[in-house]
């Protein structure tokens, strides 16, 4: 029995509060100097745009639709992959297997463009797969999909692996000791207690990919733009901020029946897990042992192997050698980027954390609070973006607000993580520990917070990678002191010559090897606690 | 259960978190210490370290720059911010978007400071540096397919050269604004138009940005395109920033009639900005003989000072004689509405 306590409700206010300030307020105000009627900006030909003219409009039509149908498409194939590839990794032990799932998530760090010419260097007119043979897959939707499931596969394998960990044992044993195939296990014992840590992931992924940003343009060119694309351009490059409102007001409105659904979902199929998680085991029969080698070779194939050609193009082919390495390396910009990238990476996962946990509490018995924590993901970016600059010019630039920032986009991570495990969190031993005498703090403290680690943890290295990544970096103002390495990047693709594309590979190299870092650093604990 | 227990843990929670919220907001308003210069910049801004900081000793002042991504980008997140200025002087906004900028009456017109002679820019925009956008070519390409190199604007929508260009969106990019711009005042709106309508036929590539026509589609890079716009002065920096050190660049700028766009870029005082000043003389600063000369092969544009010795490396950059470009009128009047057609002949 959780008490509905009033203070339930208070803590929920620190997270209600960031989201009104630094979230909702912005978007709003936005919004509002579209609809001014005099002295607004708005000169173009959207300045008198109705709620409805998006969909008289095919072109904007069009472009909702794309939106939708590629985020459906990865969503389906992001299952597809992921939930095989998860089943291995929760059920098999093997040597290098906690590495596997860190790595998982670097492809949530690198740079859009960077990215981008990554999956070229596999895919592209000059890729590994014309030179053996294969088509080039430039322009077509095919390599945008491949770039969704780069960024995306990793949530969902990553909360199947951790929800496949907490089927209970005995019941399998059980179904399996009354003659069920492992196939019918699968369905009838597996399936129900993944499924809503599946929906989970995969509305991220929807959310994520529909509200996709950069990827879809450099990826498949003006034609495959998304309808945040159209946003964006809206508002950063012909300030039809009115059209852009109805076209996010819109945005918000599919987003948010997708959050809300996914809230009710998780909701219902929640049950208490129980304590009993299916062990790993080392691979025994050849079979086994092929299930292994082909999860790994899924991972190597969708989330790796553009990685790999990032690295091998920055450290082979640059044939600079040496001295140029070492010369990006001891520049004065690139230390100040990395000590900038730390320092704003700490700060945005502590903030991120706090907000996150805060939600996740406040949220166990409110299905509005629980599909809340999608908000983040849900409102346009570059409305936020341009919303607190206008809201807020006297902070514009400021350091607090682009940690503010950072942390916006990555709590949900933290909040869904908690959210999903409270869930499915034991309640006898929280009991017990009342029972016996413990206070709440105590008991938190003791008991709950304990249990809620792994997924805690889970949710922080997202959290990190989010802000390690900066999604949404190049629509705040950028101060040349607060460089960070994603920034310095961007800076040298702005620029045309061998030398500095050389260098940003380097540099994205850099990122990957201090996400690695981060991630060991969160997630050092658990190792110790799994050998205890 | 002891709910009054329960209730207080939850209670130490909130405070917690309200306590770190107010901690967080309660630095975010500190007061500067130093008077400080807020500069607007486009991203493109490069100024070496040691001539600001030599600045701000000189002046005795703090720089504040802020980047506001592509110039188009920020002149509009200053016209957004224009009733409470978010920079006392803003730098990068070219004679593309200067009526923009005019007629959102974003300038400050009442201290102009005056340019003598030579490139120059709408009153009261201080002119600093030039460019041309052009076709770059990829010289491998061309030699090994042994196609020969394009003449004339025309002859580019011609099938010979179908699929070889890549573009940028001129709504997401100032390149790519610039380049149609050049197509307009060379063919005139109508034609232009249609050439725009042919090269899409003819398969012509759309890239966001310049970053992405040049890393990911221009065929230098690994993508399929021989034909980029991008700068005359990109051979040059290709040159300077190759591995080998190569006699001549990888790659080339074409001059073609219709094709070149003459960018020039200025700086200006911020109407209701502060540190007047101050403003005034980083306009003489960014128009300084060291950071003319310095400013070349950091933002690889042309110094907009006469007199100024072009950097060694600027050789491979030789101006283009003849570009075009509307009427500045015509670019205040049809501006955004020709980029609206140009989505809508060349996207939709």
């Amino acid at each position: 029995m959780r008490s509905r306590s009033p203070a339930l409700y208070l803590l929920a206010l620190f997270p209600l509060a960031f989201l009104l300030v630094v979230m909702v307020a912005p978007a709003a105000r936005l919004v509002a100097e579209g609809w001014t009627p005099a002295g607004g900006v708005d000169t173009g030909a959207g300045a008198h745009a109705g709620l409805f003219t998006v969909w008289q409009d095919p072109y904007l039509r069009w472009r909702m639709a794309w939106s939708f149908l590629q985020a459906a498409a990865t969503c389906v194939a992001a299952l597809a992959i992921g939930l095989p590839v998860a089943w291995v990794l929760a059920r098999f032990e093997f040597a290098g297997r906690a590495w596997v799932l860190r790595f998982l998530m670097l492809p949530f760090v690198v740079p859009t463009l960077v990215a981008a010419l990554g999956v070229l260097a596999l895919l592209g007119p000059h890729g590994l797969l014309v030179q053996s043979g294969g088509a080039d897959l430039q322009g077509t939707p095919w390599l945008l999909l491949y770039g969704n499931l780069f960024f995306n596969l990793c949530l969902v394998v990553r909360a199947g692996t951790d929800a496949l960990g907490q089927v209970s044992a005995s019941r399998l044993a059980a179904a399996r000791t009354l003659g069920a195939t492992p196939w019918r296990a699968f369905w009838r014992i597996e399936w129900p207690t993944v499924a809503p840590w599946m929906m989970s992931a995969l509305c991220l992924v929807f959310l994520y990919c529909f509200a996709g940003f950069g990827l879809a343009m450099v990826l498949g060119g003006a034609g495959y733009a998304t309808a945040e694309v159209e946003i964006y351009t809206l508002v950063a490059h012909e300030l039809q901020l009115r059209q852009a409102a109805v076209l996010s007001l819109w945005m918000l409105l599919l987003t948010s029946l997708v959050a809300l659904a996914y809230a009710a979902i998780e909701r219902r199929l929640a049950a208490p897990g129980r304590s009993d998680g299916v062990a790993r085991h080392r691979p025994g029969t050849v079979g086994q042992w092929a299930a292994v080698v082909g999860a790994l070779l899924a991972l190597v194939c969708f989330c790796a192997a553009p990685l790999m050609a990032i690295a091998w193009r920055a450290m082979f082919s640059g044939a600079f050698g040496w001295a140029f390495m070492a010369g990006v390396m001891t520049d004065e910009d690139t230390l100040l980027a990395l000590w900038n990238t730390a320092r704003f990476t700490a700060l945005s996962l502590v903030l991120a954390t706090a907000l996150g946990l805060a939600h996740a509490l406040a949220a166990q018995r409110s299905l509005a609070l629980r599909a809340l924590v999608f908000l983040p993901f849900v409102v346009s970016p570059v409305m936020v973006a341009f919303g607190l600059l206008l809201l807020y010019p006297r902070w514009s630039g400021s350091f607090w607000l682009l940690v503010c920032a950072y942390a916006l986009l990555a709590y949900p991570f933290v909040a869904k993580a908690v959210a999903s495990s409270l869930d499915s969190m034991p309640q006898n031993y929280l009991f017990a520990a009342r029972t016996l005498g413990a206070s709440p703090w105590r008991a938190f403290r003791r008991v709950t917070l304990p249990l809620l680690m792994p997924s805690l943890r889970r949710g922080m290295a997202f959290a990190a990678a989010t802000a390690v990544g900066e999604f949404a970096v190049s629509l705040f103002l950028s101060r040349p002191e607060w460089v960070t390495v994603t920034t310095l990047i961007y800076r040298y693709l702005g620029r045309p010559g061998a030398a500095n594309l050389d260098a940003a590979l380097l540099l994205a190299c850099v990122l990957l090897v201090f996400t690695m870092l981060v991630f060991a650093v969160i997630e050092w604990p658990g190792q110790k606690e799994r050998h205890a | 259960m002891k709910a009054h227990q329960q209730h207080r843990f939850y209670s130490r929670l909130a405070a917690l978190a309200l306590a770190a919220t107010s901690l967080a907001m309660g630095s975010a308003v500190s007061a500067a210490d130093a008077p400080e210069l807020r500069v607007l910049t486009h991203s493109s801004f490069a100024v070496p370290k040691p001539l600001l900081a030599q600045f701000e000793k000189d002046n005795s002042v703090k720089l504040r720059i802020s980047k506001g991504g592509d110039a188009g980008e920020m002149l509009n997140k200053l016209i957004l911010t224009r009733a409470n200025p978010i920079a006392d002087v803003v730098y990068g906004i070219d004679n593309a978007l200067a009526t923009k900028a005019l007629a959102a009456n974003v300038l400050d017109a009442s201290a102009v400071v005056i340019a003598p002679g030579g490139i120059s820019l709408p009153v009261p925009l201080v002119p600093v540096d030039y460019g041309y956008v052009t076709v770059n070519f990829d010289k491998d390409w061309f030699a090994k397919n042994a196609v020969a190199l394009p003449k004339s604007i025309e002859e580019l929508a011609q099938p010979a050269y179908a699929k070889l260009l890549v573009v940028q969106n001129p709504a997401t990019s100032s390149p790519g604004n610039a380049f149609l711009l050049a197509t307009i005042g060379a063919m005139g709106e109508e034609k232009a138009f249609d050439w725009w309508a042919r090269m899409r036929s003819g398969g012509m590539k759309v890239a966001k940005g310049w970053s992405e026509a040049y890393y990911t589609d221009f065929s230098r890079n690994g993508g399929k395109y021989p034909l980029v716009v991008s700068y005359a002065t990109s051979p040059a920096a290709e040159l300077f920033y190759a591995k080998d050190k190569p006699s001549v660049p990888p790659t080339g700028s074409l001059t073609l009639a219709g094709g070149v766009y003459r960018q020039v870029e200025g700086v200006a005082l911020v109407k209701g900005g502060g540190q007047r000043a101050t403003a005034e003389k980083f306009i003489e600063f960014l128009r300084s003989p060291a950071v003319q000369q310095q400013m070349q092969t950091e933002m690889w544009m042309y110094p907009a000072v006469a007199g100024t010795a072009r950097a060694e490396v600027m050789k491979f950059a030789p101006e283009p004689t003849a570009f075009d470009a509307p009427s500045d009128a015509d670019v205040a009047a049809k501006g955004a509405d020709w980029v609206a057609r140009w989505t809508k002949v060349v996207l939709k």
